[in-house]
């Protein structure tokens, strides 16, 4: 009797907690990260009477929360995915936006062209000339206005790349909590709260960065970063830190706790995006945008000088824009050299950043070796004056380098930020050829003059004027301005040089003939030059004369356009990968409530059985007395 | 398969999104009609809309070139059809003066009436275009080329350059004739050489009609340098022929070139031939002279001489020879200003064939910008109402799957 009461309450216990627990998975089917429980319950050790061995009932030995170690894993490691590229697509989409709404680059380089091709018609009309110039300003404000909302956009990023690292330490030292709380309590029940907690610390950690965990024996996770460092070992957490760059200080970078960078190792996850986004993306973009504003520059300003303005002087500047920036590592010797870079060649120029390191005397050039950032190596000629050239660049050293120093040369990031007109009277805007040539009024031969235009507008003499004599069987002498003479010999077809302009000649001069070169002051009405400042939109000047200034946006817009594309389909391949992830994990960890409702029915009645046990034992026990009573 | 409530809640939700934002995204190219909004919604269509744009914009460019250069052309080929009008009035006025017997008062209303034909030439030379610029200029910014000096005579300020405007991808043509060329370079005589009578004459020769009538012995002739030959008189109208050294002048045969002229004879020698009227003196002679560039005479003093030689008011030799070969100077420039009149008239006819082919471009152009930048209104519509059915049945779906629970059968 009495072991059919104790059965009866033993199942009534166990219905109880199993109630409790089905209450419990019910309360929290919709809480983030709870694993589904259930009740582990086993037959109460049987006592044996001698003859028969009679069960004891039940006892409950633990509530088990339904966990896979493998499919958590798995969707830690696909959130990683998830949320980078959630955040590259967040940041593409904003960069792609950008672009689409600060102003349409190709609209207003075709309007500042064909400003020219207006002042070439009417080359005298000042509104003409005052249109252009305008259009020249507003061209360099849109790229101003893009170059800025890049750099703000970059400004931003290293802001997250900040806060993602504080956040990312905060939830280490978390884990590290719940680590060593886990630790005192797993010699009791398993603390399935505080396993659950732990595990969505660390599934918000995966989604802020790349990184591994492992269980270890103690109960404890240690997590470590895609880079391989530690970030949470047993009850301790290490905190990473950010700081500057070593070349540029207003770049964040990432160190691990013992202060090595590990900006490049790191990788997936919100802080993995923003990196790869930065040097990518980001920066990529700004070179790209910076080396067309100083394809456009050069090659404006290279023509104006071809030409002569509406006073006749050899034509300014139309834009200027920054010169290289040269960022010394601080990691550099104090007192070591100044190093100062420049465009020599517009064609060469890339949109690479560089690294210029001086390796000592014997190696490299002169000591100095220049890599790009990506690492690879690029060759340096040495000048004659002492300078240093590659990639279309120069640079210049003054002061003495030591070994190991470095020296990070952005050529084209600022460019687009410093482009501005620099012209301020539409006068200036030089439509006219330089220069004129005719054929002296007394030659006897048949000689024609083509065409004289400008191939060195730096040259000093060129605007000397100059006349070409020819003598007896094609030879010629001709004397500049400044008395300078050059002589030379004439073939049909081949322009006679000198001073920087070139002169092609129809017919065959006779001996006794000569040509004049000279400033076309009396054509300023002329608008060839102009016409040429035109042709500029379709005149190749980046990679090797291949890339017009409209090409070269052309290519940026691709560019934009086929990381904002591949950001938003990763997207989707990555959100896909963590839902099945999860999906999985869910099906093994989830509360599904008709399976709820089911236990909840089952224990019900279980309840309700060992009550209606201990009532029969009780009916039993009542009938018994009743018996001894009536028989007594 | 065990399921996941919230999980399945979950999904249901993120499907539905997701066909919200694709739902939102066409209805977004359908109402701005743009495939492309953003780079990013298809790369390399966005790096040909720019590529196309550009072509578009040099296109528009070279339309308004073309129709400033058609502009500016044709109002050079009417004030040149004003020019030509004007030169043949002069014309008509000259031969009028020629071969009648003028009284003094004629002659000086002739040169009054030519003085201001004279002005009104200058003032034609000088026209501007809509810009203000003027048409005979050359390239300089002058804008009075011709300017008149207190004696009547004009000198030039303008230079030799043409402009040119750009029409098309390498394609430029002139815009301009410089005024050196039109009025004031013009080849002396009938273009080849000039035969003239000086007015130290004393019989009544006068030089009529001279042409070269054997190309090939002119060139032979000045070969060794311009011909500047004399025909000399004799009595009984006997000439000879002699070069600017005085040697003679031989025929092709090698014989020195004589004979007797008589009224209304030509004269021929080194392929040339000048006919003349009159009795010539014993002494006088006619001078031979080739064009040789700095013998021209500008159209202005061809009328000048031609005011001169009237306001000396007297019908003569002198006068008609002078009358003759200004005649001629007259034509010569007749001859510039129509070679210029089919010059213009070529290039307007090469801007509106380039214009019409460059209508045809941009239509061309802007189709395949059409193409690649506006959505297709008929694809996106349907797509429209497909993922917005689509949605619909999520929605219909959702809202039968979670009224499906066991709790609610439990309900007592």
């Amino acid at each position: 009797m009495s072991s059919m009461l104790s059965i009866g309450i033993s199942g009534i216990n166990a219905a109880q907690v199993a109630l409790a627990t089905v209450s419990n998975n019910i309360a929290n089917a919709s809480t983030a990260g709870y694993s589904d429980e259930s009740v582990n319950q086993v037959q109460a050790l049987t006592q044996s009477n001698g003859q028969l061995t009679i069960g004891n009932g039940v006892n409950v030995v633990g509530v088990q929360r339904a966990y896979s170690q493998y499919l958590t894993s798995a969707v830690w490691s696909t959130n990683s995915g998830m949320q980078g590229a959630t955040t590259m697509n967040g940041l593409t989409s904003t960069l792609n936006s950008l672009l689409s709404n600060s102003g349409n680059l190709q609209t207003s380089l075709d309007s500042f062209y064909s400003g020219f091709s207006t002042v070439a018609s009417s080359p005298s009309s000042s509104s003409n000339r005052e249109a252009a110039l305008g259009a020249a300003s507003s061209l360099a404000s849109v790229y101003n206005t893009l170059g800025q909302q890049l750099t703000q956009q970059s400004t931003a990023v290293n802001g997250q790349i900040g806060d993602t690292v504080t956040s990312i330490n905060s939830l280490a030292s978390q884990i590290a909590t719940l680590n060593g709380q886990i630790g005192e309590n797993s010699s009791s029940n398993a603390p399935n709260s505080l396993l659950d907690e732990r595990d969505s610390l660390v599934q918000q950690l995966s989604g802020l960065t790349g990184m591994s965990a492992v269980s270890e024996s103690n109960g404890s996770i240690s997590v470590y970063t895609s880079s391989g460092q530690a970030l949470v070992s047993g009850a301790q957490s290490y905190a990473l830190s950010t700081g500057g760059n070593q070349y540029d200080p207003t770049s964040t970078d990432v160190f691990d706790s013992a202060g090595n960078d590990i900006t490049s190792q790191l990788t997936g996850g919100t802080l993995g995006a923003l990196i790869s986004y930065r040097s990518s993306v980001l920066q990529p973009a700004q070179n790209q945008l910076g080396q067309s504003a100083i394809a456009l520059a050069s090659s404006v300003n290279g023509q104006q000088a071809q030409g002569l303005d509406l006073n006749g002087k050899q034509g300014q500047p139309i834009f200027s824009v920054g010169s290289p920036a040269v960022l010394p590592s601080s990691n550099n010797s104090t007192g070591g050299a100044t190093v100062t870079a420049s465009i020599s060649n517009v064609s060469q120029l890339t949109t690479s950043n560089y690294i210029l390191s001086y390796t000592g005397t014997g190696t490299g050039t002169n000591g100095w070796s220049l890599s790009t950032t990506g690492g690879q190596s690029v060759s340096l000629t040495a000048n004659p004056d002492g300078s240093l050239s590659g990639d279309g660049l120069t640079f210049a050293v003054s002061g003495t380098a030591q070994k190991g120093d470095s020296y990070e040369i952005e050529p084209t990031s600022n460019a687009a930020t410093s482009l501005s007109v620099s012209m301020t009277n539409p006068d200036g805007i030089a439509a006219a050829a330089a220069l004129t040539a005719t054929a002296a009024s007394g030659n006897t031969g048949t000689g024609v003059v083509g065409s004289v235009g400008v191939t060195d507008a730096t040259n000093a003499n060129l605007l000397s004027g100059a006349s070409v004599k020819f003598g007896a069987a094609g030879a010629y002498t001709i004397t500049d301005g400044n008395g300078n003479t050059t002589t030379g010999t004439y073939t049909a077809g081949q322009p006679i040089t000198a001073d920087g302009w070139s002169l092609t000649l129809t017919g065959t001069p006779a001996s006794g003939d000569s040509f004049n070169v000279a400033v076309n002051t009396n054509g300023l009405n002329d608008g060839s030059n102009a016409t040429s400042l035109a042709g500029l939109a379709d005149v190749g000047v980046l990679d090797g004369g291949k890339t017009t200034v409209v090409d070269s946006y052309a290519n940026l817009t691709t560019q934009i356009g086929t990381a904002g594309s591949q950001a938003a389909s990763d997207l989707t391949t990555q959100t896909n990968l963590y839902n099945q992830a999860e999906g999985a994990q869910q099906s093994v960890s989830g509360v599904n409530l008709n399976q709820e409702a089911a236990n909840l029915v089952q224990y019900q009645q279980a309840y309700q059985a060992s009550a209606q046990v201990i009532s029969t034992a009780q009916q039993l026990f009542t009938s018994l007395i009743t018996a001894i009573q009536d028989g007594s | 398969m065990r399921i996941s409530t919230s999980w399945t809640y979950q999904q249901s939700l993120n499907t539905m999104l997701s066909q919200e934002a694709e739902l939102s995204n066409t209805q977004n190219q359908v109402s701005t009609g743009n495939a492309i909004n953003v780079a990013s919604d298809n790369p390399t269509g966005a790096s040909q809309i720019v590529g196309l744009s550009h072509i578009l914009a040099e296109n528009t460019e070279y339309t308004n070139n073309m129709g400033s250069a058609n502009t500016r052309l044709s109002t050079e080929t009417s004030t040149l059809t004003s020019v030509s009008n004007l030169l043949d009035s002069v014309n008509d006025l000259a031969l009028g003066s020629i071969n009648g017997s003028m009284s003094s008062t004629d002659m000086s209303n002739m040169a009054t009436q030519l003085t201001q034909m004279r002005n009104q030439l200058v003032q034609l030379a000088n026209t501007s275009d809509a810009n203000g610029m003027a048409l005979f200029a050359g390239t300089s910014t002058t804008t009075t080329p011709f300017v008149q000096n207190a004696s009547g005579s004009v000198s030039y300020a303008g230079n030799n350059q043409q402009a040119y405007t750009t029409i098309g991808e390498g394609l430029q043509v002139a815009n301009t004739d410089s005024g050196s060329s039109v009025f004031m370079n013009i080849p002396a005589g009938n273009g080849s050489f000039v035969a003239s009578a000086p007015a130290s004459n004393t019989g009544t020769l006068v030089v009529g009609t001279n042409s070269v009538t054997d190309t090939n012995a002119w060139s032979a002739a000045n070969a060794a340098g311009p011909v500047n030959d004399t025909i000399t008189f004799g009595a009984g109208g006997t000439y000879a022929v002699t070069d600017s050294a005085g040697n003679p002048v031989d025929d092709a045969s090698g014989n020195p070139i004589t004979g007797t002229y008589q009224d209304g004879d030509s004269i021929s020698f080194n392929g040339v031939s000048v006919t003349m009227s009159g009795t010539p003196a014993a002494g006088d002679t006619v001078n031979v002279q080739a064009d040789t560039g700095s013998n021209n005479q500008d159209v202005f003093t061809t009328l000048n001489n031609m005011i001169t030689a009237l306001q000396s008011g007297s019908s003569s030799t002198a006068f008609d020879n002078t009358m003759n070969r200004q005649l001629e100077a007259l034509n010569q420039a007749m001859g510039s200003v129509n070679n210029t009149q089919v010059a213009v008239g070529s290039r307007i006819d090469t801007v509106q064939a380039q214009q019409s082919s460059d209508a045809d471009l941009s239509l061309t152009y802007k189709s395949a910008l059409s193409d690649v930048q506006n959505v297709d209104m008929a694809t996106a519509i349907s797509n429209l109402s497909l993922q917005s059915t689509a949605l619909q049945a999520s929605q219909q779906v959702f809202a039968k799957v979670q009224g499906l629970t066991l709790f609610s059968y439990l309900q007592s």
